[in-house]
Parts: C-alpha cells; structure tokens; sequence
C-alpha cells in the first residue's frame, strides 16, 4: 500500500463520458486513469497496481464482459464497478454472477458512484490485505518443522494435547513444548487466531 | 221518215217499202241486212257514209268486204258454224268490232246483230256505228286516269280512297307497296277488314264515320296501324279529306299515308341511345359541352349541370363566367388561363380545376377538350367533355394517405428496431453532463475553489454534449414525423453522412462498424430524404440482423456511393450470410418476414419508396459472401 496509492481505471469509449469521470474522479482527489476501449486497458494491465477498474459493459471491440472474462482467466483479481445504459440490466446481472462488485445506470448520481469506488477500492484493499496477510501465515508455516506441523494439524483439528500425545506416541509435554512453539512460529495469539490462519491459508491455495 | 204521217191510217206494201227505206235512211246506226250466205241485201243511207260505199255497190256483195283482216276471212266459218250450232259469238249480244271503209281505212264500231226472226233462209241485220270519238274520248280520259295514277304511283305516299262504306275504291302503287298486296286484291274491298288489325277495327271505322259527318279531329293528323299482307303491323302516319258528290255531300275518304315504322323505330333508337348517354352520363358523372367562339354560344349535356349543381333551366354560361361564378378561388386564375391559351394556341385542353357548388361543396372537375374550326373562318367550336373526378381523387388521396400511414408505420418500426441504439446515444451526452457538472459543484465546493479557466472548459464541453443530444432527438423526430412526402434536391453523399447520427449507435449497440465508402463527388437527386433515409436505415438495419443471425462474419456494414450509368446507386453491403433463395423469393412481399418482431413492411415500402422515385430497388451478393443490397435514384438533370 506504500509503493502506489491505488488508482481508479476507467474504460469507456466515449469521450465525453471519460472525459468527464476523470474530471469528477479528480474532484475527490482520486487517481484516475482513463482508456478507450478494452484492448487499450488490458494491453496496458499491472496485477500488481491496487485499485479499482469503471468500466462501461457496452463498446465496440471488446465488450466490458468480454474484458471481465479475460480478467478472471488471468485471476486478476481488480474489483470492477460495470456502468451500463437504461436496456443493459440482464449484462449487468451477468456481470455480477462473474464477480463484479456493482452496477451503475447512466447517467448517475456522483455520489452512488463515487460510494462504489469506494467500496471497490475497499475490496482491493482488503483482498490485497488478504493476500498479504496468507503470504504471512504460509512463510510463518513454512518456518514450522515437520513435527511442529503435524502437531499444527491436530491442534486445529480439534484434539485435545493428550490425544495427540497419544496419536503421536509422545509424551503430552512434548506436545505441549511443539505447541507453544506452533503458536510462537505463527504468531497466533489464541488457539482461535491460529484456527482462523490455517483456514485462511488453506482457503487462498 | 215522214213525221206527219198518220200512223192511224193502214199503209200499202209500197207505202211500207218507202217508209222503211225512209226509216233506215233516218236511223244514225248504219243499217245492214245480210242473207244466209252473208250477201249484204241492205244497206242504209247511215251505212253509206259510214263505209264510204253507195248501197248499190255493196247489195249483193259479202259483208266480208266491210271487215279488215282478220275478221274477213273468219266471218264465213263464223256463220257456218254459227248456222250449224247455234252458238252465237255476236248475235244477240253486240260488240265492239274493226269495220274496213271504201277507202280501205279501219275505224272501231259497235256492232249489234240481230236474226230477222221467221225469215228463211235466215236473214240478219246489223246495226253499227262509228265509235271513233266515243274511243278517243275514252282513251283521253283513260290517259288521264293513267296520268293521274301515275302521278298516285309516282307518289312516295299511300294513296286510299275509301267509299262512306269503307270499301276501297283507289290504291296508289305505294299503298300496294306497303301493303304487300296487288291492287285487284284491294281495289272494292272492305278496307278495315283487309287492312285493320281486328282489335282495333271498330275504332276505325268509328273514325271513318266521323270524318264522313265533318269531325274535324277525324280528318287531323293520325298515327295508325295496318296490317299487311304478311301479317305484319306498320305504322302510317295519315292526312285524310273528304271526298264529295257533284251534291257536295261527303262520299268518301281520301287518305295519304306515310310508312312511319322505321322512322319511328329510328326516333326510338335515336330516343333510346339519347336516353343511355343520358344515364351514362350520369352515372359516370360525365357530361359534355360545346362552346362556339367568338360569340360563346355554350351548349351543355344534363351531366355537366348535375355536375356542378346547376339548374338546367338557368341555361349554360360562357368560360369566364363559368369560372367566376363555379371555380375555386384557388383554380380560378389557373383554369381561366389553361383556357384562354388552350384557345389562343394549343387547340387542346387538358384541366383540372375545383369548383364550388352553389350548396357550398366542392367538387375535382377534369376536362378534356379540343378547339374544331367552325362554319366561318374565324370562328372556333370547343368541344370538350367534364367529369367529376371526386370519388376517383378521394380514393386516391385516401391510398395516398394509406401508403404514407403504412410508411410511417413502417418507419417507425425501424426506428423502434434503433431503439437501443438511440437511447444509448441519447444517454451518453446525459451522462456527461451529469459527471461534468457534478464534478464542477465539487471542485467549486472545494478548499479555494474551482479553476475558472477549467471550469470554463468544463462549461464548453457540456454545451457541446448538450448539444449533441438535442440534435439526435432532432433527427429522430425529423425521422418518424407523419408527414407529407417532399421532394428536395439531394447530395446523397450529405443524406449518408447526416444518416450516421441515426444509424451508427444502432451498429455500435450491436457491435458492428458502419464504414461509409463514398464516390468523392455524386451528381444530386430529387428525393424525399426522409423517405430515403427510411431506405438506408432499413437496409442497415437489416444487414445489422444478417449479422446478429451469422455469428463469426466480420461485423461490418459498408454504405457505398457510386455514379451509374445517369443514376447515383447506393449499396448497403454485408458480409453475413447472405439470403437463401426460398427467402428472396418473397423478400419484397409486404407482412413476409424472418425477423421473430419485423412487420414484414420494411423492404415492401422500400421498393415502392425507391420507385416513387424512379429508381430501383434490389440485391445481389456481396463477392466473398453477404448481400449486398443496391439502389438507384435518377440524377438531377444539370445536377
């Protein structure tokens, strides 16, 4: 989040239509880059750059579905706030079984779409937070040795330090000693935080 | 003769001798006495001059000698025959008879020939006179009756005479003629049995009967039928006068007739023909006229008055005031001018004008006429006919009025086929200027305020959006406005790139380039360009479907101009999947349709717009595949 403040991408065939985002965009102090058409945008993608992506579900060439298609393919993973005309709800319903995080009717009010911005850059934060902090747990997992995983395992199973003594023909102060090291390793301040991480990793891959 | 005589006293043999020689010598008859032998014993003073014979050179002699041939020598076989049978051809009977003077000359006679009765042998006398003036008399007057009839002949009128009974006592040739009869089978004969149908016989001789006692109307002109021979009836128009004795009564009828059937069946016919002009004229509003010039003498048909609800008894007008009591304010000028140079120069006339009617109505009046040189050499007769046209230009206007509904119709489906399209272009410059002014609000609420020079800019450019919305409602509004067809000079080249505004955002909402490849300069056009951009869009519209139907062609619509022979032809050209025959066999039908929403109307009111317009209408594939759909417009003469 330090590197590049993250930036709003419009894509819109029309003008007048960017044009004019890119000056209400500025308005809220708002990063904005702005493309002509689909193949414009994706030639020009960066997974690594956080922000959002407005993008109009109709244009000549590549259609925002088709661009969202494309994205998904390639995993990316930029949140998509789909502004569409009077005639386009069922692509815009289409658009948000394929993950986009909203729809907008043109024209609109500044502030609905300035909300779904936020909201998008909100779900690129967080799901940029989310890949870091799952990127945290697998180094910290990584770190663990094999019998301090295998302890790892049972613990978040469920099983009590006796029965995993028991399961791996250990003393249950050996169990105990791994596991203070696990929670160490981990950084997990609970047997609940430690549940959540082996989740959240296992969730990501 | 002794006229003193006493007849009284008794007479001597000699007495009676010279008495009969007294009384033969008296008579004016000649006076012959023959023998049995026919010798000539007597012969009388009259007979002397008659013959130019004394008595003493015929007594003794034959009376053959008396008679030109052939009598002569048929006398002598005559009496023999006559003495032996008894069968008389003369005696007792008299004759007429050719007697042989002295001198060898001929002249007629009546002879009457008696036998002296108790002489033997038989005796015979004769008497004769000379007939020559009694047969001249009669053959003057014979001649005269002849003359006469011929003149009755010669007549081209029947001729009959009827007696106070009705019996016909004269018929001229023509009356036979007419009759079918000779005139022996007519002459005596009962007229109203002959010639009178039995229904109506009694009538007639009722009118005989009262003609006879001086009725007046019975001797007028009558009308009647006969019947002739052959049974048939004729009508014969008849002139009757009375006949009068030498005591000036009324002793008949004489009756000239005339053979009126076939005139009267040709009045009739003349009648009849009359009366279905009248009636066709009436009922298809027809009337005709005459008009002689320069006194403007104006003859009208029944028609021509019904027509413009004129009564026929207030008489025909001239031109000039024909127009300027029944023609249209608006016609007026028009009318009055077509006439006087169709007068002046062309001889024809070829109008149509609208005229008011006294009750107020209005009524289309073609007339069709010509001028015909008249009886002198200045003078002209116009001849012309006038028909309402009315009915027949309602129902024009009312198709008219049809093709433009269904036109409209039409039009307005393309543009609700656009529809997507249009909202969408109509939407984009909204949502600008929304964005642009929400942006300002926000940069003018901000901590120092907006930049007025961007701000500026930011004004500028929602006018331009503004702007350019307006003017694609204009456009649309121009395009499925019910209106009148109107007729402008067109570059097809402006109509194309003005056409661009509506066509283009039907083509981006489905995803298809309109490309325009426009010859760089085309010749103008006499077009309704709202009718010819129904045209375009229709075509566009279509190939855009081909498209949608044809997943894979290359989504690209290509409008062409080009100069053809004298004509500029557009192309519409698609590279979809073209059309299957069984499909272009109806593709101009009106209501046939492919399109699950099309009305069926588009490419029907196409052609019919196109050929409005003198051009065609027509496809042909696109080289590679696709359609491409071409139409023609007759260049501007000078364009």
């Amino acid at each position: 989040m330090k590197e590049k403040p993250a930036t709003v991408f419009v894509v819109d065939d029309d003008d007048a239509v960017r044009t004019s985002l890119r000056l209400l965009l500025k308005s809220v102090g708002l990063p904005v880059e702005t493309f002509s058409s689909a193949q414009e945008f994706l030639d020009s993608f960066d997974a690594e750059r956080a922000g959002c992506l407005v993008l109009d579900i109709r244009m000549p060439g590549m259609s925002g579905l088709e661009l969202q298609q494309r994205l998904n393919e390639i995993h990316a993973i930029v949140p998509i706030v789909f502004i569409t005309g009077h005639g386009d709800v069922p692509m815009a319903v289409e658009a948000m079984q394929h993950g986009a995080v909203d729809f907008i009717q043109k024209p609109f009010r500044d502030q609905d779409l300035i909300d779904r911005i936020n909201q998008a850059l909100e779900k690129d934060r967080d799901n940029r937070a989310g890949l870091k902090e799952r990127d945290t747990i697998r180094r910290r997992m990584q770190q663990l040795t094999p019998r301090e995983r295998e302890v790892l395992d049972l613990v978040t199973q469920g099983k009590a330090n006796k029965v995993i003594a028991g399961d791996l023909n250990v003393s249950q102060r050996t169990v105990e000693i791994h596991r203070a090291r696990v929670m160490e390793k981990m950084g997990a301040s609970s047997l609940a935080h430690l549940v959540r991480m082996v989740i959240e990793a296992e969730r990501a891959s | 003769m002794d006229t003193n005589a006493d007849p009284s006293a008794a007479a001597t043999p000699q007495q009676d001798g010279n008495e009969l020689k007294a009384l033969l010598d008296a008579a004016i008859d000649g006076v012959i006495v023959i023998d049995h032998a026919g010798r000539i014993a007597t012969f009388n003073a009259a007979a002397e001059r008659l013959f130019g014979y004394p008595s003493s050179e015929v007594i003794g002699q034959r009376v053959e000698m008396l008679m030109p041939e052939p009598y002569r020598t048929g006398h002598d076989a005559y009496m023999t025959s006559y003495q032996r049978t008894g069968k008389a051809r003369i005696i007792g009977i008299g004759r007429e008879v050719a007697a042989r003077r002295r001198d060898g000359t001929v002249f007629p006679a009546s002879l009457a020939v008696g036998e002296i009765p108790g002489s033997v042998p038989k005796r015979y006398v004769g008497f004769i006179h000379d007939i020559s003036a009694r047969k001249a008399a009669t053959a003057a007057l014979r001649r005269e009756r002849d003359r006469a009839q011929s003149y009755l002949d010669l007549a081209q009128v029947m001729l009959v005479a009827l007696d106070a009974a009705g019996h016909i006592t004269l018929i001229n040739r023509k009356g036979c003629e007419i009759l079918g009869y000779t005139e022996a089978e007519l002459v005596s004969r009962d007229w109203f049995e002959q010639c009178v149908s039995p229904t109506h016989r009694d009538a007639a001789r009722a009118a005989l009967r009262a003609a006879l006692q001086g009725d007046g109307r019975a001797l007028e002109y009558t009308e009647d039928e006969v019947i002739t021979r052959e049974g048939h009836a004729k009508l014969i128009g008849w002139r009757t006068t009375r006949i009068h004795d030498e005591q000036g009564n009324a002793s008949g009828l004489l009756c000239s007739g005339e053979d009126i059937t076939e005139q009267r069946r040709s009045e009739q016919a003349l009648k009849r023909s009359e009366q279905l002009l009248i009636s066709a004229q009436a009922i298809a509003k027809f009337g005709n006229f005459e008009i002689h010039l320069p006194d403007r003498a104006s003859l009208w048909s029944q028609q021509v008055y019904d027509i413009i609800g004129r009564d026929p008894d207030a008489g025909p007008l001239a031109p000039e005031e024909f127009a300027g009591q029944f023609l249209h304010p608006d016609d007026r000028d028009r009318f009055l001018h077509d006439w006087r140079r169709g007068v002046a120069e062309s001889g024809r006339f070829d109008l149509e004008y609208r005229i008011v009617r006294p009750d107020g109505s209005t009524r289309v009046v073609h007339t069709l006429a010509q001028t015909l040189p008249g009886k002198d050499a200045p003078s002209l007769v116009v001849t012309g006919t006038v028909h309402d046209i009315t009915d027949r230009k309602l129902a024009e206007e009312e198709l008219r009025q049809g093709q433009e509904r269904l036109t409209h119709v039409a039009r307005l489906s393309t543009m609700g086929e656009m529809a997507t399209g249009l909202a969408h272009e109509i939407n984009q410059p909204l949502t600008a200027i929304a964005t642009y002014a929400q942006a300002s609000t926000r940069l003018m609420d901000a901590p120092g305020g907006a930049d007025p020079v961007e701000l500026r800019e930011v004004l500028v450019q929602i006018t331009a959006q503004a702007l350019r919305a307006g003017e694609v409602i204009r456009r649309l509004r121009a395009f499925v406005k019910n209106r009148a067809a109107r007729t402008e000079t067109l570059d097809m080249n402006r109509l194309i790139e003005d056409l661009r505004v509506l066509a283009e955002p039907d083509a981006r909402v489905n995803d298809v380039r309109l490309t325009l490849e426009l010859a760089p300069t085309v010749p103008t056009v006499a077009a309704d360009p709202v009718q010819i951009q129904q045209v375009l869009l229709n075509l566009v519209r279509n190939a855009i479907d081909a498209m949608l139907e044809a997943p894979g062609a290359p989504r690209e619509v290509v409008i062409t101009t080009a100069v053809v022979d004298q004509d500029v032809e557009v192309c519409v050209i698609d590279r979809a999947g073209g059309i299957p025959p069984e499909v272009a066999l109806h593709l101009f039908n009106p209501f046939y349709t492919t399109k699950e929403a099309g009305t069926g109307l588009g490419l029907a009111i196409s052609r019919s717009i196109i050929r409005a317009h003198r051009g065609k209408l027509g496809h042909r594939p696109t080289p590679g595949g696709g359609t491409t759909f071409h139409f023609t417009l007759p260049q501007l003469p000078g364009g």
